[in-house]
């Protein structure tokens, strides 16, 4: 390993690119974990946000919440269109349902509760995250998160085992003993943009032209 | 007419056949003039294929009705400018174009395969052709468009009124073309490892042609999206859609392909992984052809019945299995030529970007598959439609939007946590300001806020690149800006066509950011001579005309648009009721403007000359549209071959000195 051969003077350095070359992935994980977790926390959870609260009794309440809702139903008898596309008497009469009973002060859980014991609940256009329905919701958020997982995981190993490998290769110098003429390309490139003088096919040279000046 | 079809049809499923065993036998035996054949065989059967493809037009211009598909897909009254719509609205002549569409995309991918996969070309040939003979025995024994009737019919069924529209002319083709493409760049890339190269070869065919296939979905996609908004009378344009998806899955995973490939073009990384990704991309291809023909789950766009599930179902696992095993068979070769120097790198970010395009399809897959799987091992019926996508692919969409504003910033190799931060900062600045301006004006939907502003900073990103580079080549040959700009795009057409592209992703964003957060809709009744108000909009409904054509009852209504008293425009939308088929058709007015599109669609005509409307305002969807053909510039700079052969190498000096090594990479489109 290239970094048994380090001196001191160069472990720090080394030791805070390890730490930076992981950071800014795993802020991003988290991140991403954070926002799907919220998005696929029950809607019951959030509801204040999306419904304005509806006294009993009031005949007035937000078209917007009923479109909502025609969007969360399926139409019965077509294929794969919910009552708001489906242009069918049924679907009419469906959002007129809908519509009656937000004006009798029902909740939306309530409406898709009953929409969903009469017509099943393959009525729903997303089942409901309860029991055996958390099936649908969690797997892809599990395996989105695992594959991302995994796949840093894989970009570490990539890293950690450069120095093993490729010392062998010819013209190829261990690499991460002296990082700095990529940073200082680096730092280049971003202070200044290209300004490429070169067709696109020469520049398959140049990756390997860097390795041998690295 | 139709018997020279049927007779070309199975000519060709012999030329095809000839082709996998000839150039097969000829490789493995040495035989170079077996290969040669083979492979004019190849580009005979194009010429066969448009015999079959002309005789079954000549069929529906001559109104032929003892051909069963004629009779069965258009009428006397049918206008001859719909044959092209008519020719793939069934099951027959559909696989009857991607035939045709399949064997003149490989003739011209072995015509003008380079110079490096020569040598395993007969491979190649042998897997594009294996494709083409399924597709041609298919449509010979079990989809036959040439049947014929025992007796010709007096008149045909008619065409599919959802058909006539523009948007039909093009969208089916463009997609049944790009989910066929996707075998190209996957049988470049198992003629590379059958042959038992190293694993480089194939990349640069496998690029070109991955974003062909690429760009072929993502304008059929668009263009299905802009017939749903214009046609289906809802307003949406995007349902997630079983078949919908079905398309967009292996978009998807070519996407993380056309990036992936990059990597390996440039550091010889990835090698495994773009092999996974093509195999995937054809498999969801396979998958999609399979959903869209007899497969399990409705749909509003499938072909109807189709007995034909079972066969592209046995395809999809012989087009899943055989690639892997090929893989899994030389999988020893593929080791990375080099390795990761950092996690800050930008191929660390391209396999970030891989892995949530892969996370997008996986959260499709499953959420078509599973309502199957539900019923099927737990008894319980449900549906998984829009809602579920929405909440779940909505996020992971916003991340990847985010690492498209990241990782272009990202230099090849390794960065530091201080180069980013300032390469971040003006990008990052904006973004913030974006947000916080909307925030100021009154915007408080989070996941919008959030679009934005990574809208904002893909843009700023995009843009301060381009000022640089441009302001370099202004201070340092005195080119004016307009002439610096473009030969600033045009020195690395890969990298800069696909910031084209990635602009035109960001007009799509703000498409759909605007019109599912900030969209308003009204559903109502309005008598002739009423008004309405919508938003700042003001309608005046002064009546509808019927008028009877033949084979429908038009339906036309005159509406008045006014905005502050001032009047904008006379819409004229449309129903249209075919006895025939007992459906009806609607046609939307729309007036479009970068700021909202106002949309009027008539639901229903009663009998008093009132109309139910569905009125739509629908902020920034004008930029959804707009995209279209700002992706196609952007990937036909990316793919532009360059007029010569690379010249010899630059000194080494003088590249360090002038051409700043790392800087000149291209970046990928997409």
């Amino acid at each position: 390993m290239a970094s048994s051969s380090c001196t001191s003077r160069d472990v720090l350095p080394n030791r805070q690119l390890g730490a930076a070359r992981l950071r800014l992935p795993a802020m991003f994980l988290s991140v991403l974990l954070a926002v799907l977790l919220w998005a696929v926390l029950p809607v019951g959870a959030r509801a204040q946000e999306a419904t304005p609260p509806v006294s009993p009794g009031e005949l007035a309440f937000e078209e917007k919440e009923a479109q909502a809702i025609d969007g969360m139903l399926m139409c019965p008898v077509c294929p794969a269109e919910t009552i708001d596309q489906a242009q069918v008497p049924l679907a009419k009469q469906m959002r007129q349902v809908v519509r009656e009973k937000l004006a009798q002060g029902e909740s939306r859980e309530q409406i898709l509760d009953y929409f969903a014991s009469v017509y099943g609940q393959d009525v729903l256009a997303a089942p409901q995250k309860t029991g055996v329905n958390l099936i649908a919701w969690t797997v892809p958020v599990v395996a989105v998160l695992a594959a991302l997982a995994a796949g840093l995981l894989v970009l570490r190993s990539m890293t950690a085992r450069p120095a093993a490998d490729t010392g062998g290769v010819a013209g190829e110098g261990p690499p991460s003993e002296d990082p700095s003429p990529y940073l200082e390309a680096a730092d280049r490139e971003l202070a200044l943009s290209p300004m490429p003088a070169t067709p696109s096919e020469s520049e398959g040279e140049s990756a390997s032209r860097e390795a041998e000046n690295g | 007419m139709a018997d020279l079809g049927a007779m070309c049809l199975w000519i060709g499923l012999a030329l095809s056949s000839y082709a996998v065993f000839g150039s097969l036998l000829g490789k493995v035996y040495g035989a170079p003039a077996l290969t040669l054949s083979a492979r004019r065989a190849s580009y005979l059967v194009v010429l066969v294929l448009l015999v079959a493809t002309m005789s079954l037009v000549a069929s529906f211009i001559t109104r032929d009705f003892q051909v069963a598909y004629v009779a069965g897909h258009s009428d006397l009254a049918m206008p001859d400018r719909f044959t092209w719509v008519a020719f793939y609205a069934g099951n027959e002549g559909s696989l009857l174009y991607i035939a045709f569409a399949l064997s003149v995309l490989a003739a011209l991918a072995l015509w003008r395969a380079p110079q490096q996969v020569r040598d395993t070309l007969p491979y190649t040939n042998a897997v594009l052709m294996f494709v083409l003979a399924f597709f041609l025995a298919v449509t010979a024994f079990m989809a036959n468009p040439f049947d014929k009737l025992p007796v010709a019919l007096p008149d045909g069924q008619g065409i599919n009124p959802l058909l006539t529209h523009l948007g039909m002319f093009f969208h089916p083709p463009m997609l049944m073309a790009g989910l066929v493409a996707t075998c190209i760049p996957l049988s470049f890339a198992m003629g590379s490892l059958m042959g038992g190269k190293a694993g480089d070869e194939w990349v640069d065919a496998g690029r070109h042609w991955g974003l062909i296939s690429w760009a072929l979905l993502a304008g059929g996609l668009l263009l299905g999206s802009w017939w749903a908004y214009t046609i289906l009378g809802w307003g949406g344009f995007w349902f997630w859609d079983p078949v919908e998806n079905a398309a967009f899955m292996p978009w998807l995973a070519l996407t993380a392909f056309v990036h992936s490939i990059m990597v390996q073009k440039r550091r010889g990384m990835f090698r495994m992984w773009n092999i996974v990704l093509i195999n995937a991309a054809f498999s969801l291809a396979l998958y999609g052809m399979f959903m869209n023909r007899g497969g399990p789950v409705p749909s509003v766009h499938s072909f109807g019945a189709s007995t034909l599930g079972w066969v592209f179902l046995l395809f999809l696992a012989v087009g899943t299995i055989v690639p892997f095993a090929v893989f899994f068979w030389r999988y020893h070769q593929l080791r990375s030529a080099q390795h990761l120097d950092s996690m800050l790198s930008r191929e660390a970010a391209f396999l970030l970007n891989n892995l949530m395009l892969l996370g997008i399809a996986f959260v499709t897959l499953w959420g078509t598959v599973y309502p199957l799987i539900s019923k099927l091992s737990l008894g319980e019926s449900i549906t998984i439609a829009r809602p579920f996508y929405d909440q779940i692919n909505g996020p992971l969409m916003l991340a990847l939007i985010l690492l498209m504003g990241v990782g272009p910033l990202l230099p090849w190799r390794r960065s530091t946590v201080a180069g980013i931060r300032r390469s971040l900062l003006l990008p990052g600045a904006v973004a913030v300001l974006v947000v916080a301006v909307l925030a100021a004006l009154g915007i408080h939907k989070v996941y919008a806020l959030i679009g934005f502003g990574l809208s904002a900073l893909v843009t700023t990103g995009i843009l301060a690149e381009w000022w640089r580079g441009a302001r370099a080549r202004h201070s340092s040959r005195g080119e004016i800006y307009p002439v610096a700009f473009l030969h600033l795009i045009w020195s690395n057409r890969p990298r800069y066509g696909g910031y084209v592209v990635h602009l035109a992703v960001v007009m799509v964003a703000l498409g759909v950011v605007g019109a599912s957060f900030f969209n308003t809709q009204k559903d109502l009744i309005l008598a002739p001579g009423e008004t309405a108000v919508i938003e700042d909009y003001e309608i005046r409904y002064l009546g509808t005309e019927e008028e009877f054509k033949g084979n429908r009852t038009e339906f036309t209504s005159t509406v008045e648009l006014y905005r502050g008293g001032e009047l904008l425009d006379v819409l004229h939308p449309q129903r249209a009721f075919y006895p025939s088929f007992n459906m009806a058709s609607t046609r939307a007015a729309i007036r479009s403007t970068p700021v909202d599109d106002f949309y009027l669609v008539p639901s229903e005509n009663l009998a008093n000359g009132s109309v139910g409307f569905r009125i739509l305002v629908n902020p920034l969807m004008w930029w959804m549209w707009i995209a279209g053909p700002v992706l196609l510039v952007g990937t036909l700079v990316s793919l532009w071959p360059s007029p010569v052969k690379a010249p010899a190498p630059v000194p080494a000096v003088r590249r360090e000195a002038v051409a700043l090594p790392i800087s000149n990479e291209p970046a990928v489109p997409g």
